[in-house]
């Protein structure tokens, strides 16, 4: 008895047991530290002593701002970026911090800085202290920083806002002059993958690891289902089944991991078609190609990801967001800044927008905005052919996936049956459908989650 | 236990180290340190980047009272950032609710909002409580898994039923109207929450030193088993003292909604819960320190970020600044509570 109630008494850590526990654990980790930090601090200072150099050039820019500046800067104008994940993603942060370089790059004089792994509901105060550096444009690169992008914009009228993915700006009427919306849109790139997907399906069944069911998920997956159902269908006269998996995130590599596997073993899906801010899809399409002997494709997303998957790769979509900013530089360079609501599609910041034969076809290659990852040579020439096509036409509007056209002529109907597009009354997608989808297309067999 | 000027000595002592440890480790990376601490200077003498500093220090402040109650009766709350979500959560439905229904004048607003958010966070809190009283199940776990229950629950509730029927299908509820947002100080860019958490401290004070059920609190807290032969039950104290707790982070949960956000949304607090229990901890269970220290960090959150806007310091520099900055403080606070001895061979 008595040792039964000296253990319940010892189960029970004590206030004063749990710091003195934490507390030497703290210590050893902050001697460590210490320790650790005086060698680095000294080898950084011994060993990289030149590496100074270009860092203090750099604080120099900042503190004494007049003398450093030798180049044709008009104005030495700043922008500040917030991003939503760490520059390194490889996904979405990742192609936004590479439009951020390639618009500092094109347009002299001005400089940029950014806030990487901003919590939606801390943006506020990001935008405060890029504010309080200095920028005179702010671009806030995640759906969820639209509210405080738009306080922000009509709490500073002297500065210029432009925020990514959302429905807020001037032009839309529902936010000040001062803020503009961008957003660069795939669900025409999905459509082409969809198209390559259907060339190569031997089961007939897309997977899709879709973030969360927000109107552009769905659309992009109703676009990627809708081409690999044309392709499937005219090889096979059988119509495409898909299946999505939610991640509810943007970036959950070990999710995503998990989701592609059970498409592929649970649902028998050969390809794989993805909204997650990592190459993981891919890389466990090439796990399945190299290593289990079971061919499954996917493809690239906003980055050329080829290298993740040498096998599996199909083709891809890949954004450059660097015209769209070197846009709103130029605007707030030459005091021409006018509120917008851009779209950037295929055709898109094409100084070239006429659509050229499919044999001189610019599809594929960096482009615009928008473009396809190169097209796996294993995709049969009369598809690839009707991708380029297709993409040449998309420049000038001619075609419209969510149209009778791209589903073969057929009305697009919903999971329920209902016709959503019929060719007469609702000829084509518009705008307002596209971005506030909320249905399947009914070769699509999982259900939204409501 | 050392004396008072030796405990301040040992306080500074240990924010300079950490300064100077964090200080070389920007000189490692090629940053200039003194231009690093400039910018964190600042951030508390900008008026903007205060105000940003203190509206989200607001929530932190909040959950950590909560959390002093709790662990003051050695009750080991994991929980507040679930607590945060129902507050959040319950807040929001009676905006929802009086904007749908007309039926709240806006005057009532805001009390209405406080009353629910608290109960409904405090009630999420009485589950692990009850638990634990009656089944004696380990509270860290409740704790710590119901918040992934409340956070999929606010998910389930912005993609599904609360979702703003003009968001374009975006997973928000509607923007709240202005009157159930929580004013700045007249003047100033300081949110008013900052004088609501001063308020809430007073008043935890009273409750943990004044009150009955305060020294119940406190004796469960040394001693479980003494205050069973004492005559005090554990059930009642742990379900007052969790109610008292999880409504306080319930209030951390409105002041994120009504304070900073203006609606709700997936994912509204970026662990403002777990921040307090470092919080709790560093302020030594004292609802006075709390108060300054929980608007302090808040300044750290957005130091953090003014440090990447003004100098590029990646963002794991950043929590790596962050973290030393508390690992030293702690490490001191440990240090206060034991005398140094140096004994040669065997005792």
């Amino acid at each position: 008895m008595a040792s039964t109630s000296k253990d319940a008494e010892r189960k029970l850590l004590t206030r004063r047991e749990f710091l003195g526990i934490s507390g030497t654990a703290a210590a050893g980790i902050a001697v460590a530290t210490a320790v650790a930090g005086g060698v680095i601090g000294y080898f950084a200072g011994q060993t990289s002593a030149p590496a100074a150099g270009p860092a203090k050039t750099f604080t120099k820019t900042i503190t004494a701002a007049g003398p450093t500046k030798t180049i044709t800067a008009a104005r030495g104008l700043k922008a500040g970026y917030i991003y939503v994940g760490p520059v390194g993603d490889y996904g979405w942060t990742h192609a936004h911090d590479e439009g951020r370089k390639w618009a500092d790059s094109h347009v002299p004089g001005w400089k940029s800085t950014y806030v990487e792994s901003v919590p939606e509901a801390e943006a506020s105060g990001a935008i405060e202290s890029l504010i309080s550096q200095g920028a005179e444009l702010v671009i806030t690169t995640s759906f969820g920083y639209m509210d405080a992008t738009a306080d922000a914009a009509a709490k500073h009228p002297d500065k210029y806002f432009v925020h990514i993915s959302g429905y807020k700006s001037g032009a839309a009427g529902n936010a000040t002059q001062n803020m503009s919306a961008a957003f660069a849109e795939f669900y025409q790139l999905y459509y082409l993958c969809g198209l390559a997907a259907g060339a190569v399906t031997k089961t007939g069944i897309m997977g899709y690891v879709a973030a969360y069911p927000t109107p552009e998920v769905i659309r992009h997956i109703n676009a990627f289902a809708l081409g690999a159902n044309y392709s499937y269908r005219k090889r096979t006269g059988k119509d495409i089944k898909a299946y999505v998996v939610w991640l509810f995130s943007w970036f959950n590599p070990g999710k995503t991991r998990q989701a592609a596997m059970s498409l592929v073993e649970e649902r028998n899906a050969d390809v794989l078609a993805f909204t997650e801010d990592s190459p993981t899809t891919l890389e466990v399409a090439e796990e399945y190609t190299t290593k289990k002997g079971r061919k499954v494709w996917s493809f690239s997303h906003y980055s050329d990801m080829r290298k993740y998957g040498p096998h599996a790769h199909l083709t891809g979509q890949i954004v450059n967001w660097g015209p769209i900013y070197r846009d709103f530089y130029r605007m707030v360079e030459t005091d021409s800044w006018e509120t917008v609501d851009i779209w950037g599609r295929i055709g898109d910041f094409v100084p070239y927008r006429w659509r050229k034969p499919e044999d001189k076809s610019t599809c594929c290659k960096p482009e615009g905005v928008v473009y396809p990852a190169p097209v796996n040579s294993v995709v049969p020439s009369e598809w690839t052919t009707l991708i380029k096509q297709r993409y040449e036409d998309m420049k000038e509007l001619i075609f419209e996936p969510f149209s009778l056209e791209g589903n073969l002529g057929e009305p697009i109907r919903d999971q329920d049956g209902k016709v959503r597009i019929d060719g007469k009354i609702v000829p084509r997608a518009d705008h307002d459908m596209l971005w506030s989808m909320n249905w399947f297309v009914d070769y699509v067999k999982s259900p939204i989650p409501k | 236990m050392v004396t008072r000027w030796v405990s301040v000595a040992v306080s500074i002592g240990a924010v300079l180290l950490a300064v100077f440890v964090t200080a070389m480790l920007f000189w490692a990376i090629g940053r200039d340190p003194i231009e690093a601490y400039a910018v964190i200077v600042h951030v508390f003498v900008d008026p903007g980047l205060l105000g940003e500093s203190m509206a989200r220090g607001v929530p932190i402040v909040l959950a950590t009272l909560g959390l002093i109650v709790a662990f003051r009766m050695n009750f080991w709350n994991i929980g507040a950032e679930g607590q945060i979500y129902l507050g959040m959560f319950a807040a929001t439905g009676v905006v929802l609710w009086g904007a749908a229904s007309h039926m709240l004048p806006p005057a009532l607003m805001m009390p209405t909002m406080v009353v629910t958010a608290f109960s409904v966070g405090g009630i999420w809190g009485l589950i692990p409580a009850f638990l634990r009283a009656k089944l004696q199940v380990n509270e860290v776990l409740t704790t710590l898994m119901m918040n992934y229950i409340a956070m999929l629950f606010v998910d389930y509730l912005v993609y599904g039923p609360w979702k703003d029927p003009h968001g374009h299908g975006f997973p928000l509820t509607i923007p709240f109207p202005d009157y159930a947002l929580i004013p700045l100080i007249p003047g100033t860019t300081i949110t008013s929450g900052v004088i609501a958490c001063v308020v809430v401290a007073i008043l935890v004070y009273y409750v943990l030193s004044r009150t009955k059920l305060g020294y119940e609190i406190r004796v469960v807290g040394e001693s479980a088993s003494a205050a069973r032969y004492a005559g005090i039950s554990y059930m009642q104290v742990a379900l007052l003292g969790m109610l008292i707790s999880a409504g306080l982070a319930g209030l951390g949960g409105l002041s994120i909604v009504s304070g900073i956000i203006g609606r709700l949304r997936p994912r509204a607090s970026p662990g403002y819960g777990y921040t307090a229990i470092i919080v709790a901890f560093l302020s030594e269970l004292n609802p006075w320190i709390a108060v300054p220290a929980g608007l302090i960090f808040g300044g750290l959150v957005t130091a953090g970020e003014a440090l990447q806007a003004a100098l590029r310091i990646p963002f794991s520099g950043i929590q790596v600044f962050q973290a030393l900055i508390f690992l030293f403080v702690i490490t001191g606070e440990f240090l206060k509570r034991y005398s140094l001895e140096v004994s040669w061979g065997r005792r």
